[in-house]
């Protein structure tokens, strides 16, 4: 419990940055798969 | 190019989560610590007011010009600007919880964005109960048009015309912003990196619905 309190900062930026990476690959991954589509046509 | 942006506001964004999230903050009012809250809340409610507003734009090109895909991108906007409000809405209330005791408190801002989350739910009610194409387009069009007039009412006028517990909007009635300059400028490139980011979203969309119109078509 001590240790969640002392790093709560850095626990909630590691949670942010994991989750904002997941959405930006996510959304990276879309684009490729769009632009491919797009090109076929 | 392309490529560089995108990777630009990935870069852009986890800097901003660093500095949001680690970097000193000065003690603002009651809330130390959770005034860091600021610097995604603001921006989520931000996009979602400018996806509305957007919505309004193409819904009136669509009533101007009678091209299908200005009634596609009025309602991808719509629908971004009603995933960035129910964000605003939740981290309003995580927020809420800490500092005023419970998650909800039909505080005039809670109230207002809650009515403008009903609103433009009921944008997608309605155009989910019309199948002809053209008949759905012109109707959510002039809705999308009603409903982007009322935004600046809930986002600006309402909140502001009865008494609140929000903390002071960054544009108040003073004129004066309040927060010194590393706050600001963590906070300004937020709203940026979230604006990018909402574009890019749009684009997404936009592009989405262009190949299915296509598809359509075929």
């Amino acid at each position: 419990m001590e240790f969640l309190e002392q790093y709560s900062n850095y626990i909630v930026l590691a949670v942010t940055l994991i989750t904002w990476a997941g959405i930006f690959f996510y959304m990276y991954s879309i684009d490729k798969k769009l632009k491919n589509i797009e090109e076929e046509k | 190019m392309d490529k560089i942006l995108k990777y630009g506001l990935f870069i852009w964004l986890t800097a901003v989560i660093c500095f949001a999230i680690i970097a000193p903050i000065p003690a603002v009012g009651s809330m130390g610590e959770r005034a860091r809250i600021l610097y995604f809340h603001v921006p989520t409610a931000w996009v979602s007011t400018v996806a509305f507003i957007m919505a309004l734009f193409y819904g009136a090109q669509y009533i101007r010009k009678r091209d299908i895909l200005y009634d596609y991108k009025a309602a991808s906007s719509a629908a971004l600007g009603l995933i960035f409000a129910v964000l605003a809405t939740v981290t309003g209330a995580i927020w809420a919880k800490f500092e005023w005791g419970a998650f909800w408190n039909w505080d005039p801002r809670q109230t207002s964005i809650f009515v403008l989350i009903l609103v433009y739910g009921a944008y997608f009610a309605l155009r989910s109960a019309v199948e002809s194409e053209d008949q759905r387009a012109k109707l959510s069009s002039v809705y999308s048009i009603l409903a982007g007039i009322t935004v600046p009412f809930f986002v600006f006028i309402f909140p502001r015309i009865v008494d609140s517990l929000h903390p002071d909007p960054i544009v108040n009635s003073s004129g004066k912003v309040k927060m010194n300059t590393s706050m600001l400028l963590v906070f300004l490139s937020s709203l940026a990196g979230f604006t990018g980011l909402f574009v890019w979203m749009l684009n997404l969309r936009i592009r989405l619905s262009k190949l299915a119109l296509k598809e359509d078509r075929a």
